[in-house]
């Protein structure tokens, strides 16, 4: 049990950290404003993806991360409905 | 924006409305299930005529009919009828 | 579920070849019309709910297995994280868009401007669309087949 809590608290720690490194490197807020992000999504969405649907490009280029966290809630809910209803036999 | 737009855009909205209205009063579950198919049906309408296709085709496939058909699978294993 | 009558049976054959072919069309002209993996996914696994509806949960459950189906979802996951995972390892940044503008598999750049652009464009884009369809289309069509079938049986009332 003693080691479970300190390998928790470890792992806690290097989240921490992490996270704490991610906070001071972060933009200032509000600093990239809307009006700045969108003209340059539509100045060069073209020429750095190489596609002309804009919203695509934006999806799975510029914010892939969303992306990935859409990917990931569908995996957990796939997981969670097999979990539930495996008792059943067939 | 001329006034069809203005004109279709208010009838959408008040559909919306009315069909939200039936989904919540309506006692059969069944027929609420299908009242709220076409709240999210006349929402995706309403998504396409404010210029965003995507987010109209996606409520179309995931709110007009994924959701409707786990409703309906969800009220098959229960009751139909909405008790007092 | 069970099944149901014969009309409802033809109705769900006659739509099903149509349904299915818009959805894999959005998945696949996702870079260049409005749609992509997810919205494409979707329209697939309502074609797939509608054969669920007409021809009962077992009829469909003899045919494809949830275990297949999981499996699917989790290639197509794996796709997506290794086509992300090549970004960083060939232009340095993660998602990142190394085969866009390089002339070769859909490398090729559009005039800017509103044009029309052919299918060969997009880079990366087009086969994140097709990892994220397969994943989208096995994860729910997985989800609404095992609870209708477990609705169904009698261990579940």
């Amino acid at each position: 049990m003693e080691k479970r809590i300190i390998a928790g608290a470890l792992v806690l720690g290097i989240v921490a950290v992490f996270f704490l490194f991610s906070v001071l490197l972060i933009h200032p807020f509000g600093d990239p404003g809307q009006a700045q992000m969108d003209d340059y999504i539509i100045t060069h969405t073209q020429n750095e993806t190489g596609t002309q649907n804009g919203v695509t490009s934006v999806v799975f280029d510029y914010r892939g991360f969303d992306t990935l966290g859409e990917a990931t809630i569908l995996f957990s809910a796939v997981t969670g409905v097999l979990l539930i209803f495996r008792r059943v036999r067939h | 924006m001329g006034i069809e737009f203005l004109i279709i855009n208010t009838l959408v909205i008040l559909l919306l409305i009315i069909a939200s209205i039936v989904t919540v009063l309506l006692r059969d579950l069944l027929a609420a299930t299908v009242a709220l198919a076409a709240m999210s049906l006349l929402l995706s309408l309403e998504f396409f005529l404010l210029q965003a296709p995507d987010v109209a085709i996606a409520q179309a496939g995931v709110g007009a009919c994924l959701t409707t058909a786990i409703i309906i699978i969800a009220i098959r294993g229960t009751k139909r009828m909405e008790d007092e | 579920m069970s099944e149901m009558t014969k009309i409802v049976k033809t109705t769900a054959n006659i739509l099903f070849p149509f349904t299915m072919i818009f959805g894999l069309y959005v998945i696949a002209h996702g870079h260049l019309t409005p749609g992509g993996g997810f919205q494409g996914g979707a329209i697939v696994v309502s074609g797939c709910a509608l054969l669920l509806v007409a021809y009962g949960s077992s009829w469909v459950f003899d045919r494809i297995k949830d275990k297949r189906l999981a499996a699917f979802e989790s290639l197509g996951a794996i796709g997506f994280i290794t086509i992300a995972f090549l970004g960083l390892m060939f232009s340095a940044v993660f998602f990142g868009n190394f085969l866009a503008g390089s002339g070769s598999l859909f490398g090729t750049t559009p005039a800017t401007g509103s044009t029309l652009a052919d299918f060969n464009t997009g880079g990366v884009l087009p086969l994140m669309n097709f990892a994220v369809g397969v994943k989208v289309i096995a994860g729910l069509f997985v989800i609404v087949l095992v609870m209708a079938y477990a609705s169904s049986t009698k261990e579940w009332g």
